[in-house]
């Protein structure tokens, strides 16, 4: 996998940099702003590129500006976010609007197989959402019949669809065969009245505009 | 003895001239003023003293007013005859009286140059007053040498000048012709000064001018009409002196007298009034008192018997008890008579004051009542602010520098200090009774509208102050929060990452460490859970993208269902930021005393103001108790400017609502 890092913090940068190499991947390029990154992108051409959300002059949403722009003028590139608190509504809209998108809290990237299963993922034109971010279009406060009649097994199975997890992904981490986890989740799109559908990353769409068209 | 006081005594004497002359007619050796018909002579007095009255009147207050002082002795020089007939011998009386007759119309003419200021229009009018001066004193003096005989009754008298050269020389008769014609002209010159400068007055200057304008007009016409009686009763052989020159002469005199007269004490010239007005009530007061004192000893005296001491006691106390309420109400009926302005002004703020006492008016509405009170729509009122050293007008605005403009600026004190400046039409320092009479009825209602103003400035700086404050911790959580995350937080995960390359790294053989590091790494984890809570708290991030979006984040981590309903249009920062706190503060409370099913949080945007009401079913009964969440929210809300309600009847679940202002 081809990459360029967009984080300010140089020593992080580095460190992503070391985990990704250490994992056989090749990092292209590692840049300190939105500009830069843009410019390495076009460059480049790389498969995914790590974006942090608030990086200089402004440390408001530049990162987020940049993947948007990424995504529209490169959409074979995708593009994981990085934030350091769960930023809302837009990086919700934008993994559910398409694939080749991810966004993760930073420290993630500690659970270093998840981050790099994440990653390749996403490089692949597939989705990443935070489990925290997930947890919270999940809330106990919605009032939702359809979540309503799911069993606590398949509200943990569709939060691991939301995060975009594979069916072996969901499967090796709730102890479970493949078989169960697709019976599950053709259970939980019945209920949610969400179309059947093969395709991993069709089906995170689906559960992700379904959960923010819910919630709004 | 001051340069005023003696030019008044100089005054009073030159008035006295004329009253002696006239005395001096009833000498026996004197008699100038003997073909005067009986019938005439009231009309004749009147018309000598009604100048002289008006000029002593003016000159008592201003005894350097030009005016004044024509009026003094314009007239005197019509009645030295008398002294000189008695000084001299009658020739030279008779003499004097023949040759002085331009003087009867010299004082009227004189007047309509420079009234009412005392001066010329314009420094161009020094020739024409030149030429009059000329051609005036040119006429007498010319006619002082007339060397012809007396005729009619005085015949018998002998010319003490008979045969002069002056008089006898070739260039006397067409000589005095040249001068008569330069006075004919200068009359009208001066009656068309007097028009002219009525034309280009206005106010109450063109009233004072209306009447004297008129008057002038009469001095050319007389002298015309003068002449042509003598040219007419010199042809029939009749005189016409008695009958029409005299009495038009005298009706002259008496209109330019009262159009003075009329100027000065109807519209406030040379502020006359004051004295005419203090003049009328003390003159009342005392007669009144005295009436009083003396009632009361000799009605007493009939029954005690006698000059008793108790009787001029009860007397003497009687009067002093009832000086100053008579005063008073003398003063009153004086000015409902003579000072109707400061009368009606008087009322008017007396009026308000009792107005404002009942609570019908505001105190800063003087400025305007004084306005009315004074009739000038220029005045304006301006506080003084002591503390801030700045002046605040009526509406309680701080203005840096009073207005410059040609107004007059009158300070009012109390109590030895400044509380207000008025600026005022400069035309109103002539009517300074007026003036001083308005203002020191409304000193009151002045100093109470003062202190409201400067005590509103001051809670409103205070009221910005708070604001300013609130704000300040707002930006200084946003600041922290930013800390928090791109500071300790993002070195964390930095120290987490290179802790995981360290793992992975491990030399053969010391994979033992492995589980050791994976407890770190959790460590460090768990560290950043908490900073990221920690930082949530100290200011939601998610503010940055709205209110509605921060409530609803709010929504999803509580422990209940929370509806929520916010607008998605943003306002202020300050104000989202308020509003979230708000909600969050109430939300915490119902959560923990209330113990509700659900909660509705709701954020309206109307009117100007941000509606923020948060609503449980829970147990109600909450009250505001000084160091609670609900009073910390109260001070936030206050802090906005804003207000803060809250409904909780026992068992009927617990209603905040909250309306912050955000324009």
């Amino acid at each position: 996998m081809r990459v360029v890092i967009a984080e300010d913090t140089v020593l992080l940068r580095e460190g992503l940099a070391g985990l990704l190499e250490d994992a056989g991947h090749t990092v292209l390029a590692g840049v300190g702003d939105a500009e830069s990154l843009l410019a390495v992108v076009a460059e480049h051409e790389p498969e995914l590129a790590i974006v942090d959300v608030r990086m200089p002059p402004t440390y408001e949403d530049e990162g987020m500006r940049a993947a948007v722009e990424i995504r529209r003028l490169h959409p074979r590139t995708g593009v994981l976010v990085l934030s350091q608190h769960v930023e809302g509504r837009f990086a919700v809209e934008l993994v559910g609007s398409e694939g080749g998108f991810g966004y993760l809290l930073k420290d993630r990237v500690l659970d270093v197989g998840e981050f790099l299963d994440a990653a390749e993922r996403v490089s692949r034109g597939g989705s990443a959402l935070d489990p925290e971010v997930v947890k919270q279009l999940l809330s106990p406060s919605r009032d939702d019949d359809a979540l309503g009649e799911l069993t606590p097994r398949e509200r943990e199975v569709l939060a691991l669809v939301a995060e975009g997890r594979t069916n072996a992904s969901i499967a090796k981490e709730l102890w479970l065969t493949e078989k169960t986890v697709e019976t599950h989740v053709r259970s939980i799109l019945g209920k949610l009245d969400l179309p059947q559908d093969g395709a991993t990353h069709r089906r995170v769409l689906a559960v992700v505009t379904y959960l923010r068209a819910s919630v709004a | 003895m001051s340069g005023m006081s003696r030019l008044r005594i100089a005054a009073w004497g030159a008035a006295c001239v004329l009253p002696a002359c006239f005395a001096m007619e009833l000498l026996p050796s004197v008699n100038t003023l003997d073909w005067l018909p009986l019938w005439l002579l009231p009309p004749f007095v009147v018309a000598f003293m009604a100048p002289v009255l008006v000029g002593l009147l003016i000159a008592n207050r201003q005894p350097r007013n030009v005016i004044a002082w024509i009026m003094l002795l314009g007239p005197i020089g019509v009645a030295l005859s008398t002294p000189v007939a008695w000084a001299f011998g009658e020739g030279w009386g008779l003499q004097m009286d023949r040759a002085t007759w331009p003087l009867l119309y010299a004082w009227p003419i004189a007047i309509a140059f420079v009234f009412p200021n005392g001066r010329l229009l314009s420094s161009r009018w020094r020739w024409v007053v030149g030429l009059a001066v000329v051609s005036f004193v040119g006429s007498v003096t010319l006619a002082m040498f007339e060397s012809s005989p007396f005729y009619g009754e005085d015949a018998a008298v002998p010319n003490p000048l008979a045969d002069n050269s002056v008089g006898e020389a070739q260039y006397a008769e067409p000589l005095s012709w040249v001068l008569w014609l330069g006075m004919l002209a200068s009359l009208f010159v001066g009656a068309y000064a007097i028009r002219l400068r009525l034309r280009r007055s206005t106010g109450v200057e063109r009233l004072q001018t209306m009447w004297l304008a008129w008057a002038a007009s009469l001095v050319p016409v007389a002298l015309v009409l003068c002449l042509l009686s003598g040219l007419l009763g010199y042809a029939l052989g009749v005189t016409f002196v008695d009958w029409v020159v005299f009495p038009m002469l005298l009706g002259l005199w008496i209109a330019t007298a009262a159009a003075v007269g009329i100027a000065v004490t109807r519209h406030g010239l040379f502020a006359i009034e004051a004295l005419v007005n203090r003049t009328l009530v003390y003159v009342s007061l005392t007669a009144l008192l005295v009436a009083a004192y003396a009632g009361i000893t000799i009605g007493l005296g009939v029954f005690v018997g006698g000059d008793s001491p108790w009787v001029i006691a009860f007397a003497t106390l009687a009067v002093a008890v009832a000086f100053r309420p008579l005063r008073a109400r003398i003063q009153d009926v004086v000015d409902r008579r003579y000072n109707r302005a400061r009368y009606e002004g008087v009322r008017l703020v007396r009026d308000f004051e009792d107005e404002v006492r009942d609570g019908l008016r505001a105190p800063e509405e003087v400025g305007a009542v004084v306005a009315d009170a004074l009739g000038d729509p220029l005045t304006e009122l301006y506080f003084w602010l002591p503390e801030t050293e700045a002046f605040a007008d009526v509406s309680g605005d701080v203005v840096a520098d009073l207005p410059r403009d040609d107004r007059a600026g009158r300070e009012i004190r109390r109590d030895d200090a400044r509380t207000a400046v008025l600026l005022h039409d400069p035309i109103l320092l002539e009517r300074r009774d007026l003036l001083d009479g308005v203002l020191a009825a409304a000193a009151l209602s002045i100093e109470m509208a003062r202190l409201r103003v400067e005590v509103r400035l001051q809670l409103a700086e205070v009221e910005a102050s708070r604001t300013r404050i609130v704000e300040a911790g707002y930006e200084e959580r946003r600041r922290l929060e930013r800390d928090l995350h791109d500071g300790a937080q993002q070195r964390l995960v930095s120290l987490g990452v290179q802790l995981r390359r360290l793992q992975l790294a491990l030399p053969r053989g010391a994979e033992v460490l492995s589980p050791a590091i994976d407890q770190a790494v959790d460590e460090v984890a768990s560290t950043i859970g908490d900073l990221r809570q920690i930082a949530a708290g100290v200011r939601p991030a998610r503010l940055d993208d709205g209110l509605a979006a921060a409530l609803r984040d709010l929504a999803q981590s509580a422990p209940l269902p929370v509806e929520v309903e916010a607008p998605r249009e943003r306002v202020a920062a300050s104000v989202e930021a308020a509003a979230y706190f708000i909600a969050c503060e109430a939300l915490t409370n119902a959560v923990k005393h209330g113990s509700p099913s659900k909660v509705a949080v709701r954020a309206v945007r109307e009117n100007g103001a941000l509606y923020v009401s948060v609503a449980d079913d829970g147990v109600g009964g909450a009250v505001v108790r000084r160091g609670s969440g609900l009073a910390g929210l109260r001070d936030r809300v206050a802090a906005h400017g804003g207000t803060f309600e809250i409904v909780s009847p026992r068992g009927g679940g617990t209603r905040v609502e909250v309306e912050i202002p955000c324009e």
